[in-house]
């Protein structure tokens, strides 16, 4: 397979030299050929994604009332400059928001790191089963995280639920998972880590297949604790896929909203309301917002580009 | 001498990681199995204390209220609609995509192959106030063909088609092409029969990917009679008084169509990731 793909890289041109005498083909349309292949990704990529990010910036900028704006020049957006944004950063709501979405990914991201981790070296070596265990493991995260709010909605109920009736099993009080908003913030990491870790175990794996047996055996030859080998083998040789895992997944903690929708509503109260929640309530559900929404939005894409700069970096040195 | 050691080391070893291995499939079984076990008992049933863990007897009356009463035989159809025509959209155009990329050379490779990743880095919650406008201007508010269209151009779709078309011989392509086969023909008589182990994964990938799709469906359908399952779902869990019963048997229905894909493709699933995942 390799050896297939180095011949095709290192030779030049697949259109073969001569632009051929094949009646109905000329060179012209030839030449036109790939930018056709093309054309139905690029435009809808730039009608449904592009366009609309530039638009987003733009609007940022902009007093805009409504989203959808009528024909009556009174209701025009202005333009305010910077505005939006100084009222974003005088806005304790947002600054609110926005601190505990960091929060979020403060805690979920290094516990979702270090239970796929646990996952993926658990799950490395063959043996009777391990592709159903791991298949299981990872099934979670090819559900909707809607859905998977809902089942943990139904294991955290207060006086029915699963959970509280097995500690009560061990004599524990019933916990109020989603009644008390520390708690509902916790279950929320909780059934988060428990959704993503099998997606994360994989790349574990992958990354720990590439770790040489020899190491392993030389370092037991010579006695070494299981600690040990893990911190001074299994760990730095891991680094790359360490990263990788913690940028991925912290790109998609900083997202985290389908979840919140079932499991708690954002509730109790607002105490798991996350950045996309109030982006979305900004701009559809409070009047003479929607610039200030898309400069939320803005703050968003910010935080994303920086995570995706520090992993093209990462991949690259990598190279 | 050496190999008694090395059993003994075995055995210690599984000594750790047998009961490990056991809490693991406990606590990622538990919640799914609950889920099922719940769905299946008689509405009355489902909040007796202590909890019966069995169902008994199973019956199957939750979904048929889930069918009769909420209409869910209607979201499910307009889900699988959704899915289907949006995973075949993408997986063409991909394709199409992908041969360019692999294939050709031509002014501005580069530059098409760094704007399609790019929009790797763009997802819908940032853009979700001018998508709406788009959408509007377009007329597919509140179109299941909004809902389908605006997701079908997929990155990582290009970008998978790209790598596996890449490892098709040329000297296939440049026989054809002395043949005098027109462009169009190599690529649907030669590339897409020796793709379709991609195809079948991107196809299976997208179908979940639009099924699980919350928010699109959310910001674009506001008629009930389209609603797809995954509105539904969050329609029914945000009630006051949720209608649990009816609830989790919905949610079950909501799974099977991700589970039947995922065990009959579990291979494609999990090993594209891995070489994904390498490839970084």
């Amino acid at each position: 397979m390799s050896s297939i793909q180095s011949t095709i890289e290192t030779t030049p041109g697949a259109i073969p030299a001569s632009t051929g005498k094949a009646p109905g083909n000329t060179p012209w349309t030839k030449r036109l050929f790939p930018y056709l292949l093309l054309t139905p990704t690029v435009g809808l990529l730039a009608i449904f994604t592009l366009y609309p990010l530039v638009q987003g910036l733009w609007m940022s900028f902009f007093k805009r009332g409504i989203v959808v704006v009528e024909r009556a020049p009174a209701t025009w957006p202005k333009f305010v400059g910077i505005d939006n944004y100084i009222r974003l950063f005088n806005d304790p709501d947002f600054f609110n928001t926005l601190a505990k979405t960091v929060g979020f990914v403060v805690i979920a991201v290094p516990a979702v790191t270090a239970v796929s981790l646990g996952l993926a070296i658990l799950l490395k070596n063959r043996f009777f089963g391990v592709g159903a265990v791991r298949a299981i493991v990872f099934f979670p995260s090819m559900i909707s995280l809607l859905i998977t709010g809902v089942v943990w909605k139904w294991m955290f109920g207060l006086n029915s639920g699963l959970m509280n009736y097995l500690l009560s099993l061990i004599d524990v009080a019933p916990v109020p998972w989603l009644d008390n908003g520390t708690m509902a913030q916790i279950a929320v990491v909780i059934v988060w880590v428990w959704a993503s870790a099998g997606f994360y175990m994989m790349i574990f794996i992958a990354g720990l297949t590439t770790i040489s047996e020899d190491l392993y055996e030389a370092a037991r030859v010579d006695a070494a604790s299981t600690w040990r080998i893990f911190t001074r083998i299994t760990l730095p040789l891991l680094k790359p896929s360490i990263s990788l895992v913690v940028i991925l997944s912290s790109v998609e903690a900083f997202k985290v909203y389908e979840l919140v929708v079932s499991l708690t509503g954002g509730g109790p109260g607002r105490s798991t309301v996350y950045l996309i929640q109030t982006i979305y309530e900004t701009a559809f559900t409070k009047a003479n917002q929607a610039g200030v929404a898309a400069a939320q939005s803005a703050v968003l894409f910010l935080i994303l580009l920086v995570l995706t700069a520090i992993q093209l970096r990462i991949s690259k040195e990598k190279a | 001498m050496t190999t008694a050691l090395l059993s003994s080391r075995a055995a210690r070893d599984w000594a750790f990681r047998g009961p490990l291995i056991a809490l693991v499939l406990i606590l990622f079984l538990l919640p799914p199995l609950w889920l099922l076990a719940s769905a299946l008992k008689a509405p009355n049933d489902i909040f007796a204390w202590p909890p019966t863990l069995l169902p008994s007897p199973a019956t199957l009356v939750n979904f048929a209220t889930a069918f009769d009463q909420s209409g869910f035989g209607l979201f499910f159809q307009n889900s699988l609609f959704v899915s289907t025509i949006s995973a075949a959209i993408s997986v063409l155009i991909s394709l199409m995509a992908g041969y360019a990329l692999a294939k050709f050379r031509f002014k501005g490779e580069t530059f098409f192959f760094m704007l399609i990743m790019s929009a790797l880095m763009i997802p819908l919650q940032i853009i979700l106030i001018p998508i709406f406008i788009v959408l509007k201007d377009l007329g597919l508010l509140n179109s299941l063909w909004g809902v389908i269209l605006a997701p079908a151009a997929t990155p990582s779709g290009v970008f998978i088609m790209r790598q596996y078309i890449r490892s098709i011989p040329d000297s296939l392509l440049e026989a054809a092409r002395i043949d005098g086969t027109p462009e169009w023909r190599i690529l649907f008589r030669i590339i897409l029969p020796l793709s379709i182990p991609a195809i079948a994964a991107l196809a299976a990938f997208n179908f979940v990917w639009r099924w699980n799709d919350y928010l699109w469906p959310y910001l674009i359908i506001t008629d009930q009679s389209k609603w797809t399952v995954q509105l539904a779902l969050a329609n029914n869990v945000g009630q006051w008084d949720i209608n649990w019963p009816r609830l989790l048997a919905m949610s079950v229905l909501s799974v099977i169509p991700t589970l039947v894909l995922f065990v009959s493709l579990q291979r494609y699933f999990m090993n594209g990731l891995l070489s994904g995942a390498t490839k970084e």
